[in-house]
């Protein structure tokens, strides 16, 4: 047992455990599955618990402030005292809400997120399931947030809920589409939709210290990014925050919910982020495959979460940095860059992958890539930029 | 078209110094602000504007006030500059002072308040009894931590929590408080000095007298012998 | 077995809430249950790319757009709804029976030809794909050629009558 056997120590202990008192088979493999399981969700509790301490900290830090630091040392327990506060706050249902789906959508908004967690090979030994169909169970579950997100909205019984419902469902429709997209050249380099085989397949290095991911050839880099900017819009994360826009619409679809059911909405909230975050890495960084040649002996699961880490906190700084955009902006902006721009990846990556990956696909795939982009975005700043508005009255 | 209240202008492209805009650049531009912000505020005290409240504290303007306080020199029972002349009460415009002349067992004024209330919680902070009082008795205060959760009981503020010592009210407006203490100075000097002289005078009045006397008594005395 | 005993009475129901609730929300989101019930029964079956697709698809992009759909435009009454039953039934029954007809039809025949029945679990994804796009292209091209059709009719009805498309420059 090295270090990197750890993570799946717990349920290797509870089977031998079982094992020994002569539990029967079936027993034995449901309580593994169970603690794998709880490895999973208990990680990624304490990591949402201390994301959202760190999350408030480096906000605070970017506008030079110092951020919570009166509970515990620095802070630490800061998310221990919010969780009580949560637990013990009042639950208010309001007198015009659906009871059953109000009820119904907290619980519908993380148990997806965990179940899509539950696909993601942290480390080369750690897979909770290794799915053959990992990737589209990803997809098919995080289907279920919209549909729970229309429940909240809806079923809260007032306009805020309901007009963030909109927000967030038309937006995570729109930008659900480029991230599928990206998703499938990805698929097809690979030629699988298993994810523990596509980060198998990103293994090794070019020229002998460049890493053979996917982020390194001009569709995935293309495909990667806009992966990346989906993804910040499906967490419903500033600049694409409008969903819960509190400033606009009071917290969107969470307006009426408070206590442990508000809580819960985080938690789904931030559970997927991790899951979204966890396959940008499986399909474009490597997964858990160390970034550099000669570093094998630390074990791969760290380099997962040292990825996941470095990923979050760019998702941070951006949330430090800019402004929120509209909804027009919002929806154009995935409707006339993102999609084409999602589309094209496509034949590049069908390119890359029957023209032998050499000098001949960098020579067709990168102009195949760069014109259009040059003209998106000649377009887009042309004819769609955001204008200066001056007020005649209000000078 | 354009709304009648507004009109739209073109955002001017951010121009970089080859003509033409590189995209993103912006947001570039954007992420190294905040990330200087991120890294700067963990060594650059100046960046760290913010005060930590109760551990450290703004130092007050000599001219903030919020609430009156009475003044006293050296003991609070026995000197207060108040003589209860209730000036301020008839001038505070919310009313919010109350005064009780202290009288002995006749009846005769002590020239100094039994009962000096003011309710924080009616207070508008003008200040306008500290301006008409010509004793030098009544001043606003700093203090600003009056929180309490006996909103009757607690902002009812007695002669025990008003009275404050002449020191205080130096270190909190040191240059009103200079001001006053010289006036105050001044006057007592005058006052001693008009005393001393209405006491020489009084002491050569009675010398005079008595030599007048004097004078008279040996003719008295020659009478008499 | 057991599982299939399960699962098809709760479709059953959720089918018939779903056509019977007289609120459209409610109907909507009970037709996204019948929907997400199925695919659990193709997973049951084995069929775990189909079933995953039809939750992708089906709850994650139908059912989405069906609730959507309810939430820009005005609610119904409900009185009325329920008053108007009956003739819905009627018309209802009209156009489904057909369709029971043809998709029984279509079973008993399959049923008979025995030949294309395979254990599902036995399908690959490239199989599957092959299939669909050498035997199957044409009817692929004709759903195609449908939504891309479907999309133009709705961008058409979307756009109001002598009206251009707002864009921030012109707004």
């Amino acid at each position: 047992m090295s270090l990197e056997h750890l993570p799946r120590l717990p349920q290797r202990l509870v089977e031998m455990l079982l094992q020994n008192f002569g539990a029967p088979e079936w027993l034995v493999l449901i309580a593994g599955f169970l603690v794998a399981a709880s490895t999973v969700v208990g990680v990624f509790a304490g990591g949402f618990a201390l994301l959202s301490l760190v999350e408030r900290k480096t906000l605070a830090r970017a506008q030079n402030r110092i951020g919570p630091n009166r509970a515990g040392w620095f802070g630490i327990l800061q998310p221990v005292a919010d969780g009580i506060k949560m637990l013990t706050k009042e639950d208010i249902v309001p007198a015009k809400a659906e009871k059953i789906l109000h009820l119904l959508a907290p619980i519908m908004i993380v148990v997806p997120a965990i179940l899509a967690l539950g696909v993601i090979p942290y480390g080369r030994e750690w897979i909770p399931v290794p799915l053959e169909l990992g990737l589209l169970f990803f997809f098919a579950v995080g289907a279920m947030t919209e549909v729970s997100i229309f429940m909240a909205g809806w079923a809260s019984g007032s306009k805020f809920p309901m007009l963030g419902a909109m927000r967030a469902i038309s937006q995570m429709v729109s930008y659900e589409l480029p991230l599928m997209i990206c998703a499938l050249g990805v698929v097809m380099v690979s030629g699988t939709l298993s994810l523990p085989d596509i980060v198998d397949r990103q293994g090794g290095f070019h020229l002998g210290f460049i890493p053979a991911w996917n982020l390194f050839t001009p569709w995935g880099l293309v495909a990667g990014l806009l992966f990346y900017v989906c993804s910040i819009a499906e967490a419903n994360r500033c600049p694409f925050d409008l969903p819960e826009g509190e400033s606009e619409i009071v917290a969107g679809h969470m307006t009426e919910y408070s206590g442990f059911k508000y809580a819960l909405f985080f938690m789904g909230e931030y559970l997927g982020l991790f899951a979204i975050s966890g396959l940008g890495i499986t399909l474009f960084l490597g997964g858990w495959q160390a970034p550099l040649p000669g570093l094998d002996f630390v074990p791969t699961w760290i380099w997962f979460f040292a990825k996941l880490c470095t990923v979050i906190f760019s998702f941070l700084w951006i949330r430090a940095t800019f402004p929120r955009v509209r909804i027009d902006q919002l929806m154009r902006f995935a409707w006339l860059c993102m999609i084409p721009m999602a589309l094209l990846t496509l034949p590049a990556a069908a390119i890359w992958h029957f023209a032998g990956r050499g000098l001949l696909s960098w020579v067709v795939t990168v102009p195949l890539l760069l014109i259009p982009w040059v003209i998106i975005t000649v377009i887009y700043n042309k004819r769609l930029a955001p204008t200066l508005r001056t007020y005649r009255f209000a000078e | 078209m354009d709304s009648p209240s507004s009109t739209i202008e073109r955002l001017p492209a951010p121009k970089r110094p080859g003509g033409w805009s590189i995209p993103g650049w912006g947001l570039l531009q954007g992420l190294a602000v905040t990330g200087r912000n991120m890294v700067e505020s963990y060594y650059k005290k100046e960046r760290m504007t913010t005060i930590q409240y109760p551990e450290e504290r703004a130092p007050i303007s000599p001219n903030f006030r919020n609430f009156p306080f009475l003044v006293f020199d050296t003991d609070p029972a026995a000197d207060l500059r108040c003589t209860a002349c209730s000036i301020c009460e008839k001038e505070c415009p919310p009313q919010c002072i109350y005064i009780v002349l202290d009288r002995d067992e006749n009846g005769k004024s002590l020239k100094r308040p039994r009962v000096f209330d003011i309710d924080l919680s009616v207070c508008m902070n003008c200040g306008i009894c500290a301006e008409v009082c010509p004793f030098d008795s009544i001043y606003m205060d700093g203090e600003y931590e009056l929180s309490t959760d006996d909103r009757f009981g607690g902002l009812l503020f007695g002669l025990d929590r008003l009275a404050k010592s002449a020191e205080y009210h130096m270190k909190l407006r040191p240059e009103q408080a200079t001001e006053v203490m010289a006036r105050r100075k001044a006057e007592e000097e005058k006052k001693a000095a008009a005393a001393a002289a209405k006491l020489a005078k009084a002491k050569a009045d009675a010398e005079a007298k008595a030599k007048a006397a004097a004078e008279v008594k040996p003719e008295e005395k020659g009478e008499e012998v | 077995m057991i599982p299939l005993l399960i699962l098809t009475p709760l479709i059953l129901l959720a089918a018939l809430g779903a056509v019977w609730k007289a609120r459209p929300v409610h109907a909507a989101l009970l037709l996204a249950l019948t929907l997400a019930l199925n695919a659990i029964l193709y997973l049951v079956l084995g069929a775990d790319f189909i079933g995953l697709i039809q939750f992708m698809v089906y709850v994650g992009a139908v059912a989405v757009l069906i609730v959507f759909s309810l939430l820009i435009t005005r609610p119904g009454d409900e009185a009325e709804e329920i008053a108007r039953r009956p003739r819905s039934l009627v018309t209802g029954l009209a156009c489904s029976l057909p369709v029971l007809a043809v998709l029984l039809f279509m079973v008993s025949r399959f049923e008979t030809a025995g030949s294309a029945a395979t254990d599902a679990r036995s399908v690959s994804i490239e199989q599957l794909g092959t299939t669909l796009f050498t035997t199957h292209a044409p009817a692929v091209m004709a759903v195609g050629v449908l939504l891309t059709a479907v999309m133009i009719g709705a961008a058409l009805f979307a756009r109001e009558p002598g009206k251009k498309t707002p864009t921030p420059s012109d707004s």
